[in-house]
């Protein structure tokens, strides 16, 4: 007991430096009171409180929430991808993702707290910051779980080089997203808040329907009759909502956020409502679905899907379509080529589409006067 | 909706503890063993109200021996006003957490908190 004491103590007086100046002396006056408590578990208990006040106080004045919160979560999804057998590529290319993601995920914010300062007040952007970041984590632990499964390309067929290589675009891939996200999160933030809100909103939502209705989401899959006679024109409405979504995001923003702001500035803010709900929709479904794959890679409808919808669009698939035998279509839909390098490609298009619609729609709207923006002021952008 | 009340009981607790000797100064450790509140309980509330200028605190002036010198606190005037309107209107519920835990102060804190 008196040794647990005094490592109570000990840690006590150690983590007080974790406290704002203001609080220290509160810790001190705790510590100082301590030697009053009767020895035993009521004087380890009196130390304890203390500790947890000491936590309290650091993580709720200092920030430190988020950064313990990050630590944790990074920790766990390193624990998850860290297994597997030592020898195989794509475990040390999931050991090398998770520990590169993380740090990067970790420095990125105080590179950009220097140009752009810290996490603005609100509570949008920090429930946005901290879910965008959740949202990438998913997204290494589930590619590193579709990754694991035996005998999936690239990893595991098409040698070290091109494996790699899809790596660094991959982590690329990430570092532009977190850098997304930070900036726009941001204190000094080019995109005004409520751009930032129609654009994850709309991208969120868009995800959750391309999940739902894609041939690698939810196994919403129908055969014959009417019901696969609704489902396509789901599908094809699906199409049309993915292709105005952005665009109508976009006009939102150039319409509805800050009035005051000059045109440029209000078709930027339409520009950056376009790239939010792109990126977001490809986050969004590429988490979903990887998931899905990750989670279901012997499922038999999938396969049919991914063979019929993915694979005609992803050469490398094709190159593997001749492998067969008993697990032969796992290497097939489960594969890198298939599914990591798929997403790849949405991860990459969704923001770049997101802002090309948003920009095309403000400037059609602008010409016939939806925008918000009158004609001269469109000719002085123009100009 | 309901109205959220003003305080929670465990700083009812402390507000009636200090509030029974409002000219005296107290230390952590005797309002903790008098309220039955947990040092983890205790110093948060503590420090909200100090931050609130409801309560004043300061260190013992001189160095006693065999034992460090104690951070002491009492009710500021405007701490004692909001301490007595707050235990003139909280619910009896409100005021248990220091009689029921045990304190040994507890029946002095009911007496005192009731109108």
């Amino acid at each position: 007991m008196n040794w647990l004491t005094r490592v109570a103590g000990a840690l006590l007086r150690c983590s007080a430096g974790l406290l704002p100046p203001d609080r220290r002396g509160w810790m001190r006056a705790l510590r100082a009171e301590a030697d009053e408590v009767p020895a035993g578990w009521r004087r380890l208990a009196w130390l304890l409180g203390g500790l947890r006040l000491t936590v309290w106080e650091a993580t709720r004045r200092r920030g430190l929430g988020y950064p313990l919160l990050f630590a944790g979560v990074a920790a766990g999804t390193a624990w998850s991808a860290w297994s597997g057998p030592p020898g195989d590529s794509a475990v040390a290319i999931n050991r090398s993702d998770v520990v590169t993601i993380a740090a990067l995920l970790a420095v990125l914010p105080w590179a950009i707290r220097r140009v752009r300062g810290p996490v603005a007040g609100s509570r949008p952007a920090r429930l946005l910051r901290a879910g965008g970041y959740a949202a990438l984590l998913a997204l290494v632990l589930v590619k590193a779980a579709v990754e694991r499964v035996a005998q999936a390309p690239p990893n595991n067929f098409e040698g070290p080089v091109r494996a790699w290589t899809g790596e660094v675009v991959f982590l690329g891939m990430m570092v532009g997203y977190a850098a997304l996200i930070l900036v726009c999160t941001a204190r000094r933030s080019p995109a005004a808040p409520g751009t930032v809100a129609i654009g994850a909103t709309a991208g969120a939502a868009l995800g959750i329907v391309a999940y739902v209705l894609g041939p690698l989401g939810f196994p919403l899959r129908f055969t014959g009759g009417w019901p696969a006679g609704v489902y396509d024109a789901a599908m094809v409405l699906g199409a049309l909502l993915a292709l105005s979504v952005p665009a109508l995001a976009g006009l939102a923003a150039t319409r509805w956020v800050d009035r005051s702001r000059p045109a440029v500035s209000r078709m930027r803010q339409g520009a950056l409502a376009g790239l939010w709900t792109g990126a977001a929709a490809a986050l969004v479904v590429a988490v979903l679905s990887t998931a899905t794959i990750a989670l279901l890679p012997y499922e038999t409808g999938l396969r049919q899907w991914a063979s019929s919808h993915i694979g005609q669009w992803t050469p490398a698939v094709s190159q593997w379509t001749p492998i067969y035998g008993p697990r032969s279509y796992l290497g097939y839909v489960a594969g890198n080529s298939a599914f990591a390098a798929g997403y790849l490609l949405v991860l990459l298009l969704g923001p770049l589409f997101g802002a090309a619609l948003s920009v095309w729609s403000g400037w059609v709207a602008g010409h016939v006067g939806l925008s918000g923006i009158r004609p001269r002021m469109l000719k002085r952008v123009q100009g | 909706m309901a109205h959220r009340p003003e305080f929670s009981a465990q700083t009812l607790a402390v507000l009636a503890e200090l509030c029974a000797t409002p000219s005296q100064w107290r230390h952590g450790y005797g309002i903790a063993r008098d309220t039955g509140l947990k040092s983890g309980t205790l110093y948060p509330v503590l420090i909200r109200l100090a931050d609130r200028g409801l309560v004043e605190a300061r260190w013992e002036d001189e160095q006693p021996a065999g034992r460090p010198r104690r951070h002491l606190y009492r009710l500021t005037a405007e701490g004692l006003a909001a301490a007595e309107g707050a235990l003139a209107r909280a619910p009896s519920s409100a005021r248990a957490p220091a009689t029921v835990r045990g304190g040994q102060n507890g029946r002095r804190v009911a007496a005192r908190v009731t109108p």
